[in-house]
């Protein structure tokens, strides 16, 4: 893609489903893929004199989120209702905030290589999710299930400071890890527990203007978010080099043929006559609740990735692979409990264990290999009772099966032979068979004390310890 | 048995507890009455099985010595209060096949209480209408005029009381809605405080305006049956987490009033009889020893605009709900999801109800917000402000009901005309204030009433003023 | 205040009610009326009053996060007409 000297302009709006047991405005339980409708109470489903009330849970985990984010958090949180007939929408309104969000500016600092960034939050605001609208089931029929209705969400719009796609994906992975962190959603975009639209436009360098952005929907996975930004800008360039004007409107990412498409346009013009929720009062947030919630949040990735410098000498890059999620940070500190290196832990678990998480799209906490493994391969190598390919090899064995360490060496007679003599008699057989070579190596020629070495491992298996086949070769070269 | 239903709860709670009676005997008579007054139309359901069956429990517990405060006593339920497993139409085509499946906070409490639910009186269609003429069930007839309209919304209670078809009604109050019918027929009634009694299960027309209450034979009455409606409701946020006072005791006790008179309005009344009652009503209670103290109530002639543009705002919003798609009036033609949408709306409302929408819809508008809406919730503040400025000086603020007696049905059809008839009642909602009408005279020979709004949470007050003027009066007995 | 057709079909569609060619002109009327009378409150001038949604203002008490798990959908739904194995039903939309 050639920018040719188009700036893009990029805004996020995040949708993130909070880590609440129940429902904004009612006591449903929030289960999902359970049957449809089955989450769905009177209140879920608008029925006649049902009132809501709000989940008091939901405004502690938005005021952990501004707190975090150091944004303005209102003294006065009001909500409005938000107009528009559409069948997953129960009540023909959306509870949500328009006036006095819960959450106003804060910002968050993205990296970018070795720069960093700082990203305005313009707001975050409390809303209720819509149910969920299935057109191919039925021929003739949309069908509709509610269990989705009334979930509390916290929709995070930043500022248009992003300008490129790969900073919108940094941008979208903080907010991530913020949350996780906070545990506040557990983040999952397959689930849907996190989505974005991206606002996109480009203009020019020197236009004070920005260009007309056109809005995309639904982009739930940091792939998609990086494929169809790139598309978008890509199109509006070619759209503008060709003299035709952006059309502002909403655009659906097609995932399968990555390009994005022009929604229908409604039939009417967006009216929402927001205005304020009159079966709701205005909930006033005090100082003290503000300095509570800031007192007790719990550590964010940056701090944590400052302590995990400090106190475990890890250099900034592992510090930061380790601290890139929840799940990795605590799996880090939990392999420290055994007692490990700090360095060999963060190389195993940033190369090895990243390795096969990569390889099959998964993450940590879904992986068989725990903590344990990893501490017990670590402290297997310092007391050199096994290979590091031996290692490797029970690694990929707990990746696919689990089991416990210990019993797996002995089962797969992965114990190192420390045994002088039994090394030494097999040193002496390649030796043996190799004269030319051993004489060449007399004779300086260094470079083949690595094709000994390796002879030696290949009779064994590789359980021979390579300090002591250097070691006895040495030995013998000396006499 | 005839005299049985003449009797006020206070000698009905008597008569049962000393058992000159039995709640058989009492229901049974209601149940009579309601079917011989059946053309009055005043039920939409009557549940005279039902009835019976509680009443021989009702029986029991009495001759156990287990009775309820309202053991046995037979009373009418206005049919917006959901009832479980019971029809609750609102007056609409709507919901005239909505089966609730869930009950109203204000009929678990009297059911609680002891009360046996004789059946669910007509309404104007949501709430919206001032002579009961938009009943989707057809209009009620005032009984003791039955060319003239009983009032409304809460037409269906308060004829049902004034006809003696049950002890007392539960009625709504968004306008006027209790006070002008009560003041037509020549029954008592009463508006609590907002937020006093919980609005969980009575279907919504204005959520900030809504408010349950009482239409009783008298003042001691409506304070007994209050009581027992009222108390903080955590499903309903309006809800106020106050203690209830003992308004049974409050109503008999000894206390002083200043009335606050507003001059000006007094002044502008144009119906000469309307004017002279007030007048020798005021003077009755002042002869009483009751402190008479001219007020100003500057912006009281704002509150009828702003209040049919709060009012239609809020319906608007609240009546979104009715789709079709999970409960209420689906029509049969039907192709498109547009059509499910619009036909089964147009179909399922009335006029009054849909004028009703279309101007709240237009005042939300894009364009129109700031002009109507906002506006009128600023007025909204001022009145609230020149009634917090009056209660300064007094403990209570006395005017007419209604500009006029009851009118003959189909008279009137001018829409602001009809909407005019609210004109004394609507600040009081707007205010959030508590006010009752009490029968204090007549014109054209049809009863007219004097209201008396008192200070927030001063329901007691208000009533025991009101009981001070039925001693001393009998504009409230009939038989 | 006089409203305009347009205005007309816009609170038509916004609203999802059909307004048909025989009563717009009367209901047209009847808006008007009500507007007019709406209007007076153009007398006052608001631009130093804040706006009062709820005539009192105190915090409400918000809900504990504990599910109730009390939901019978099948009860629920016989209040519908149209529904299949736990799904509402509408005419089909074309997305």
């Amino acid at each position: 893609m050639s920018l040719n000297n188009w700036q893009p302009v990029i805004g996020l709006e995040v949708h993130v489903q909070l880590a609440t047991r129940t429902k904004l405005f009612s006591s449903s339980p929030i289960a999902f893929g359970a049957d449809p409708n089955t989450q769905a109470s009177e209140i879920d489903l608008g029925l006649p004199g049902v009132l809501p009330v709000l989940n008091k849970e939901a405004i502690s985990h938005a005021l952990k989120f501004g707190c975090a984010i150091n944004a303005e958090i209102s003294e006065k949180v009001i909500f409005a209702r938000k107009n528009y007939f559409y069948p997953d929408l129960p009540k023909g309104y959306q509870i949500s905030q328009l006036d006095d969000p819960i959450v106003g500016k804060g910002s968050v600092e993205i990296k970018l290589g070795d720069k960093s960034k700082i990203i305005g939050v313009t707001r975050a605001h409390l809303e209720e999710d819509a149910g969920k609208s299935i057109h191919d089931l039925y021929s003739n029929n949309s069908a509709i299930d509610l269990n989705r209705a009334g979930t509390c969400l916290l929709e995070i719009v930043s500022e248009p400071d992003l300008s490129s796609a790969k900073e919108a994906v940094e941008y979208l992975k903080k907010i991530h890890s913020i949350v996780t962190f906070l545990g506040i959603s557990d983040g999952d975009m397959s689930q849907g527990s996190m989505r974005c639209d991206a606002n996109v436009s480009v203009k020019k360098p020197n236009d004070q203007k920005l260009g007309t952005r056109t809005e995309l929907k639904n982009i739930n996975s940091f792939k998609f978010v990086e494929k169809a930004i790139i598309f978008e800008i890509d199109r509006q360039i070619k759209e503008l080099e060709k003299g035709e004007e952006i059309i502002q409107e909403t655009r659906l990412y097609d995932s399968k043929k990555n390009l994005t498409r022009s929604m229908r346009s409604k039939e009417e013009a967006n009216d929402y006559r927001y205005f304020p929720e009159p079966d709701l009062i205005p909930i006033k947030i005090s100082k003290d609740q503000i300095n509570e919630v800031r007192k007790n949040l719990p550590e964010l990735p940056e701090i944590m990735k400052e302590r995990f410098m400090n106190s475990y000498e890890l250099s900034d890059d592992n510090a930061e692979l380790v601290t890139i999620n929840k799940e990795t940070a605590s799996f880090f500190e939990e392999v420290l409990s055994y007692e490990v290196s700090p360095k060999n832990a963060v190389n195993w678990i940033t190369g090895d264990l990243f390795a096969l998480l990569n390889k099959n799209d998964t993450n940590i906490s879904e992986s068989k290999v725990n903590p344990k493994h990893i501490a017990e391969i670590i402290q297997n190598i310092e007391d050199q009772k096994i290979s590091g390919p031996s290692a490797k090899k029970l690694l990929e064995i707990v990746w696919s099966e689990g089991g416990e360490i210990q019993e797996l060496i002995q089962k797969e007679g992965l114990e190192q032979i420390s045994n002088d003599d039994e090394i030494e008699k097999i040193l002496d057989e390649v030796i043996s068979e190799n004269q030319k070579q051993f004489e060449q190596l007399k004779s300086g020629k260094d470079r083949l004390q690595g094709f000994f070495v390796g002879k030696v491992m290949k009779k064994t298996s590789g359980s021979a310890s390579p300090q002591v086949v250097n070691k006895l070769l040495k030995d013998k070269l000396s006499k | 048995m005839s005299e049985l239903i003449n009797l006020s709860l206070t000698d009905q709670i008597l008569g049962l507890a000393d058992k000159s009676f039995s709640s058989k005997e009492i229901t049974g008579a209601y149940l009579n009455e309601i079917k011989k007054k059946e053309s009055l139309n005043c039920f939409i359901s009557v549940f005279e099985k039902e009835s019976e069956e509680k009443a021989l429990m009702a029986d029991e517990n009495i001759a156990k010595n287990k009775a309820r405060p309202l053991e046995g006593i037979p009373i009418a339920h206005k049919d917006i209060f959901c009832i479980k497993d019971k029809k609750t139409t609102c007056g609409s085509k709507m919901l005239s096949n909505f089966i609730s499946p869930y009950s109203s906070e204000v009929f678990s409490k009297l059911d609680t209480a002891g009360a046996i639910t004789l059946g669910k009186t007509n309404m104007d269609e949501f709430a919206m209408g001032s002579s009961n003429e938009t009943s989707f069930y057809g209009n009620v007839l005032n009984p003791i005029n039955e060319k003239l309209s009983p009032g409304g919304s809460s037409g269906g209670s308060a004829a049902a009381v004034r006809a003696n078809l049950c002890s007392f009604a539960t009625a709504t109050d968004t306008g006027g809605s209790i006070r002008q019918p009560a003041s037509f027929c020549g029954v008592t009634g009463i508006k609590p405080t907002y937020g006093r009694v919980s609005r969980w299960g009575m279907i919504a027309f204005a959520s900030s305006l809504d408010q349950a209450g009482i239409i009783a034979k008298n003042a001691k009455d409506a304070a007994i049956a209050l009581k027992y409606m009222s108390g903080f409701d955590q499903k309903d946020s309006t809800s106020l987490n106050e203690e209830v006072k003992d308004l049974q005791k409050e109503v008999d006790a000894d206390q002083e009033h200043i009335i606050g008179i507003p001059k000006d309005l007094i002044e502008n009344i144009k119906n000469d009889q309307v004017r002279d009652s007030f007048k020798n009503a005021i003077s009755i209670l002042e002869k009483d020893g009751a402190k008479i103290v001219e007020i100003n109530l500057p912006h009281i002639e704002y509150s009828l605009p702003a209040y049919y543009v709060i009012a239609p705002a809020e319906c608007s919003a609240n009546l979104a709900r009715y789709d079709g798609i999970r409960f209420g009036h689906r029509s049969e033609s039907v192709s498109s999801l547009e059509d499910l949408y619009v036909n089964s709306r147009t179909e399922g409302f009335g006029r009054e109800v849909k004028n009703r929408i279309f101007i709240g819809t237009f005042c939300l508008s894009a364009g129109y917000y700031d002009a109507f809406y906002n506006k009128a919730l600023k007025i909204r503040n001022l009145i609230k402000s020149d009634f917090d400025e009056a209660f300064k000086k007094v403990s209570s603020i006395a005017m007419p009901t209604c500009s006029n007696s009851s009118f003959e049905l189909g008279s009137i059809n001018d829409p602001v005309e009809m909407y005019e008839q609210d004109i004394y009642t609507i600040p009081a909602n707007l205010a959030g204030l508590p006010a009752l009408s009490i029968p204090s005279g007549t014109a054209d020979e049809m009863p007219i009433g004097l209201q008396l709004i008192g200070n927030y949470l001063e329901e007691g007050r208000i009533l025991n003023l009101a009981n001070k003027f039925q001693k001393l009066t009998n504009f409230h007995e009939f038989k | 205040m006089k409203i305009t057709e347009q205005d007309l079909k816009n609170i038509s569609l916004l609203s999802k009610i059909k307004i048909d060619e025989e009563t717009s002109d009367s209901l047209m009327k009847d808006l008007e009326s009500i507007l007019t009378m709406v209007n007076k409150m153009d007398e006052l001038d608001t631009s130093k009053i804040k706006p009062l949604t709820h005539p009192i203002e105190n915090t409400q008490t918000l809900r504990e996060d504990i599910e109730k798990k009390d939901i019978e959908r099948e009860k629920l739904q016989e209040l519908s007409k149209e529904k299949d194995s736990g799904f509402y039903l509408t005419p089909k939309v074309i997305e």
